[in-house]
């Protein structure tokens, strides 16, 4: 215990020790999340990937070839944020599926599926939470490809290769 | 719940059981939702800041290298997340407690002069600089001993220790001033 003479921070201690309101939906909330991560491969993080390496090199030498990066769509306001469009050349992939600290990472969020906008391109547009955020393409459900085109970050944590977002907030004088 | 220690539901959950990362979810909530509501003044920020840490967690399991040691490990990882938000929300105007519903569950548990109270704690709180209030958290709320805080957070145990002084004497002043108001 910190001296207390004369101040109320015993109390203060005491107090901050009890419990705070949690969502009761929290704990539904995290393991849809995570059974969400869980059906994508976890190897996607570790170095020895069972994906073929021509896909993987094919897959970042479009990226490089001809990707746009993210664009901040004009000042449309969006109760939930304001519209993002991400923009990926990936001519092999099957699927394209946006990931990032937005969505809890999850990959099989459907509002966050890239549609196929023909000669490889990828796009997907929608409202993000202004905020500076991480994120990540995953393609095909197993190999992670971060935006070229976007600052890239280092996660703190563990080191997986994510981009930078910065979402402006237009409520915000 | 499951009374395994945490190694077990760790292998477990490595080994695709993955539903028994609830356990771990179930034993860690309430106290990692406890620092992330004071750190970040805010139950939405730590709310997502909360759900956030037991992904990153549940998405680097096999790189936790000390299992027996998960709940510190996810700590650690709550803490960075905090010191993110916390900071990507700066120059945002904090709210306190902003949440209807907390402040209906918080009258209806508590006096109105409770409540007061304790809404005049999370504002002398709100007052410290972050790593000040960080340290003092860590320490007092969470009762972590320095050698464990220096770990977690990367800071020198002297560092931390001024922190903790500083922030005690901060607080001291506030609730003084508040007082005599």
């Amino acid at each position: 215990m910190p001296d207390v003479n004369g101040s109320r921070l015993d109390e203060v201690i005491a107090g901050l020790r009890r419990p705070v309101p949690v969502d009761p939906s929290f704990d539904s909330r995290v393991m849809r999340a995570i059974r969400a991560v869980a059906r994508q491969p976890m190897r996607i993080i570790r170095p020895l990937m069972p994906i073929p390496r021509w896909r993987l090199y094919s897959a970042f030498a479009a990226v490089a070839a001809g990707m746009l990066a993210v664009a901040v769509l004009p000042a449309m306001r969006h109760p939930k944020g304001q519209p993002v469009q991400f923009v990926l050349v990936a001519p092999d992939a099957k699927t394209v599926q946006v990931v990032g600290d937005f969505n809890g990472w999850d990959a099989n969020h459907a509002q966050y599926a890239a549609a196929n906008r023909g000669g490889g391109v990828w796009s997907l547009t929608t409202p993000i939470p202004p905020g500076h955020h991480r994120y990540a393409f995953l393609v095909d459900d197993s190999l992670w490809v971060p935006d070229p085109a976007a600052p890239r970050v280092a996660d703190e944590d563990f080191g997986l290769p994510n981009s930078a977002l910065v979402v402006e907030d237009n409520d915000t004088p | 719940m499951d009374g395994s220690a945490d190694a077990l539901i760790v292998e477990r959950v490595l080994n695709g059981d993955v539903e028994a990362f609830a356990i771990l979810v179930d034993r860690y909530r309430d106290r990692c939702a406890r620092y992330a509501m004071h750190m970040l003044g805010n139950r939405e920020d730590a709310d997502e800041v909360l759900q956030d840490a037991f992904v990153r967690a549940y998405r680097s399991l096999s790189r936790c290298e000390d299992p027996e040691r998960f709940g510190a490990w996810l700590f650690r990882i709550l803490v960075n997340r905090c010191r993110t938000a916390g900071a990507r929300r700066a120059r945002r105007a904090r709210t306190f407690l902003a949440d209807d519903t907390a402040l209906l569950t918080a009258s209806e548990e508590h006096p109105a002069e409770q409540w007061a109270w304790r809404e005049e704690i999370e504002r002398a709180l709100a007052e410290l600089r972050p790593e000040q209030r960080e340290a003092f958290l860590l320490k007092y709320v969470e009762g972590i001993g320095y050698d464990e805080m220096a770990e977690l957070t990367g800071v020198g145990v002297s560092a931390l220790k001024m922190r903790v002084m500083r922030a005690c004497d901060r607080l001291r002043v506030l609730l003084k001033e508040v007082r005599s108001a």
